[in-house]
């Protein structure tokens, strides 16, 4: 089965919708910087945070929404709504609609704002319930319409890119005919001391696989992809963006937060995925890399990229969380559809800050901002705590 | 000049064994902190290395260290890279523990 | 044909493997997976460190994959670990809130914050056995033997593995509630794997 994109939605901190972050990227505009939806005490850090607050993004969504309302479900909101209306679902519906989403602070910002409204009186109780992870999910597809099946992936980092999987997966095997497939996630106090405290925070914007490289910046968003087969697409009349060529999940099996020297994880699952494709590394004409800005995840990274594409040349391999920050659940389909993006315009997303190589890798990351290229296979890799490391590869789609 | 020596003796005993109680508490705060459940103070060697060998520490083990460092006292290391030479053993720990804690 | 090699279950009272009780807790107390532990005769030191779900998630796993034969060097490219649960990370979501919940004695705990992903328990898992396929975990409502089946089934086929270690996975209030069945390609007519077999193995 030829798995295609039919549709995409995006909202992060470059902007809302897929005209607003074509153009970031093709301008090199990001914006990264303190706090300021919520207070904190780590005013020193910068985050990718979406401009829109939640009333802003209430209006987005035509207002009258009811409460309880959680952040991550709004920005999830947004960003189906594109990818539904992109691929005209409503008014070519397929026979069943599958909705699977990831992310792993869910309705967290409401939560531990009212955490002791919680436990001293009933004020704050409805948001209890929209706290949890397949509630946000529940929420964000109630706003769109009807679907079949719904369902939550919770895998940290590599969550949407999973999602991604397991959609193809429901269709592969028959269980939908259509899979609208990413994820959502807002930032929240709890993973922003969490990652702090791992000391893993980049003080200023981020700088991935740059040697003087400090750390992640945390961003928040959402994306999806609506899939389906190449026959269902053509029977509804609707013009694939792309096609889903190959993917893959393996375990880097070496410890919770860390990768390993040799980047044996990343380099399975890109090795997997393409051979999931049908491609040769030399195929590859973009790396979407996972490229966080870490000490650890880059050089890690790195080396399984050189391990993988040195022997026919290693392509042009660029970070976009240099753009949006980290997305953390989100991040898996934000960057595939960057990664999209990239094919139906033909550029490479740059990797903004680049300054230094790293001194053990043989390359360095792509900087020119919006270079003009021919791209037709794209490989994007999400790897989540835990060693669950995912790739994702893309491939221009032309009518057989 | 005897009693001299006398006074000597006294505070390099006393400042000894200020050292001596700070590291054994170390040993207990780590060994809790860590969940090193199977070991006992006495099984860890004051100047053999933390990480690496000996106790076999990672680096998120080094992180809690550091949150030790500032919960019990008072210090804040503000650049984690810091922590490998103060880290390197439970006496170096407690050396700059003693020149530097404000609890 | 997928087979239950061997799978191990833990409740609030007792430890079962393969059919057998192994371990059962003192009178009205809840078992304690530090004594499990000990009493299984393990030896892995990181152990301590580990969260309720991943020390229960672990010891459930320990068992049986030492039955098969399976070691904890060789890496395992064709072994696949799909876990579900219904409570995700919570017990160790509200250890990582008493860490910070103080403004006057605010120490967020890194070791703990660690933990506050349901899917470290898979990377647990695999970190100790060495298990490098496809590795996933699901938050279902509630447990739920014909989800379990399909996608456990669908994993195994899209990734071709010739081994999965799969199953339930869930700890809250000191209650451990566990069941980790062993795939594996073979035909010794033991327990085949269907969702009727695994509610069997669960109530």
């Amino acid at each position: 089965m030829t798995i295609c994109v039919t549709g995409i939605g995006i909202i992060s901190s470059i902007g809302v919708g897929r005209q607003a972050t074509l153009d970031s990227l093709l301008t090199g505009r990001c914006n990264i910087a303190p706090i300021a939806h919520f207070k904190t005490i780590h005013s020193d850090l910068v985050s990718a945070e979406v401009v829109q607050s939640n009333e802003q993004l209430i209006e987005l969504l035509g207002g009258g929404l009811k409460e309880p309302l959680t952040r991550t479900a709004l920005l999830g909101m947004v960003a189906l709504d594109q990818a539904y209306k992109e691929a005209r679902v409503e008014e070519q519906r397929p026979q069943r609609v599958a909705f699977v989403s990831g992310t792993t602070v869910g309705g967290m910002d409401k939560s531990e704002q009212f955490y002791l409204d919680f436990l001293n009186n009933d004020s704050k109780n409805q948001y209890i319930a929209s706290h949890d992870c397949g509630r946000c999910s529940e929420m964000i597809a109630d706003y769109c319409g009807h679907f079949d099946i719904i369902t939550t992936i919770s895998t940290a980092c590599s969550s949407a890119a999973n999602a991604v999987i397991f959609g193809a997966n429901l269709l592969k095997t028959g269980r939908t005919d259509m899979a609208i497939v990413g994820g959502s996630e807002c930032i929240t106090k709890f993973h922003l001391n969490g990652f702090n405290t791992l000391r893993i925070l980049d003080k200023e914007p981020c700088r991935p696989f740059d040697a003087s490289r400090a750390g992640l910046n945390l961003g928040e968003g959402a994306a999806y992809l609506v899939l389906e087969s190449e026959a269902s697409a053509l029977k509804r009349g609707v013009e694939p963006l792309c096609k889903l060529s190959g993917y893959a999940n393996f375990c880097d099996a070496h410890h919770q937060t860390a990768s390993s020297e040799d980047g044996e994880g990343a380099f399975l699952a890109m090795s997997g995925a393409l051979q999931n494709s049908g491609l040769q590394p030399e195929d590859i004409d973009y790396i979407n890399a996972h490229g966080t800005g870490t000490v650890n995840n880059d050089l890690s990274e790195g080396i399984a990229i050189s391990r993988l594409f040195s022997k026919r040349g290693i392509p042009p391999v660029s970070s976009t969380k240099s753009f949006t920050g980290h997305t953390t659940s989100a991040s898996g389909s934000i960057e595939a559809v960057i990664s999209i993006l990239s094919i139906q315009h033909g550029f490479i997303p740059a990797n903004l800050r680049f300054r230094n190589k790293i001194e053990e890798l043989s390359f360095v990351p792509s900087s020119d901002i919006g270079l003009k290229v021919d791209v037709n296979n794209v490989l994007t890799n999400s790897f989540g705590f835990g060693g669950n490391d995912t790739t994702l590869i893309f491939s221009k789609y032309k009518k057989e | 000049m005897e009693k001299y020596n006398l006074l000597r003796k006294i505070l390099i005993n006393y400042t000894d064994n200020i050292m001596e109680q700070l590291i054994l508490e170390l040993k207990k705060q780590i060994i809790e902190v860590l969940n090193l459940e199977d070991v006992k103070p006495e099984d860890i060697d004051s100047q053999a290395p933390l990480f690496g060998e000996g106790l076999g520490l990672d680096s998120i083990d080094a992180l809690e260290l550091i949150v030790l460092m500032e919960k019990n006292y008072g210090i804040k290391l503000s650049d984690p890279a810091q922590g490998k030479e103060i880290f390197k053993s439970v006496e170096t720990m407690a050396e700059y523990i003693e020149a530097n804690r404000k609890k | 044909m997928m087979e239950i090699k061997a799978y191990s279950r833990i409740t609030a009272d007792k430890m079962v493997v393969n059919g057998s009780t192994v371990y059962s807790s003192s009178d009205g107390e809840n078992i304690n997976l530090t004594d499990l532990y000990r009493h299984l005769g393990i030896d892995y030191p990181k152990f301590f460190k580990m969260d309720n779900l991943c020390k229960a998630g672990f010891l459930g796993a320990e068992t049986i994959i030492r039955d098969a034969g399976m070691d904890t060097v060789t890496p395992k490219k064709d072994c696949d670990i799909v876990l579900f649960n219904s409570t995700s990370s919570l017990d160790d979501d509200i250890a990582y809130n008493n860490t910070i919940e103080d403004d006057a004695n605010y120490f967020p705990s890194p070791s703990v914050f660690v933990y506050t992903l349901a899917n470290i328990v898979t990377g647990e898992i695999a970190i100790r056995n060495k298990i490098m396929g496809e590795s996933s975990f699901y938050v279902l409502k509630e447990f739920s033997s014909s989800i379990i089946y399909s996608v456990v089934k669908e994993t195994a086929q899209e990734t071709s593995a010739n081994a999965v270690l799969c199953g339930w996975a869930d700890f809250l209030n000191n209650t451990p509630d566990v069941l980790l069945m062993l795939l594996q390609r073979t035909d010794d007519g033991k327990i085949q794997f269907t969702a009727e077999n695994i509610n069997k193995l669960y109530r």
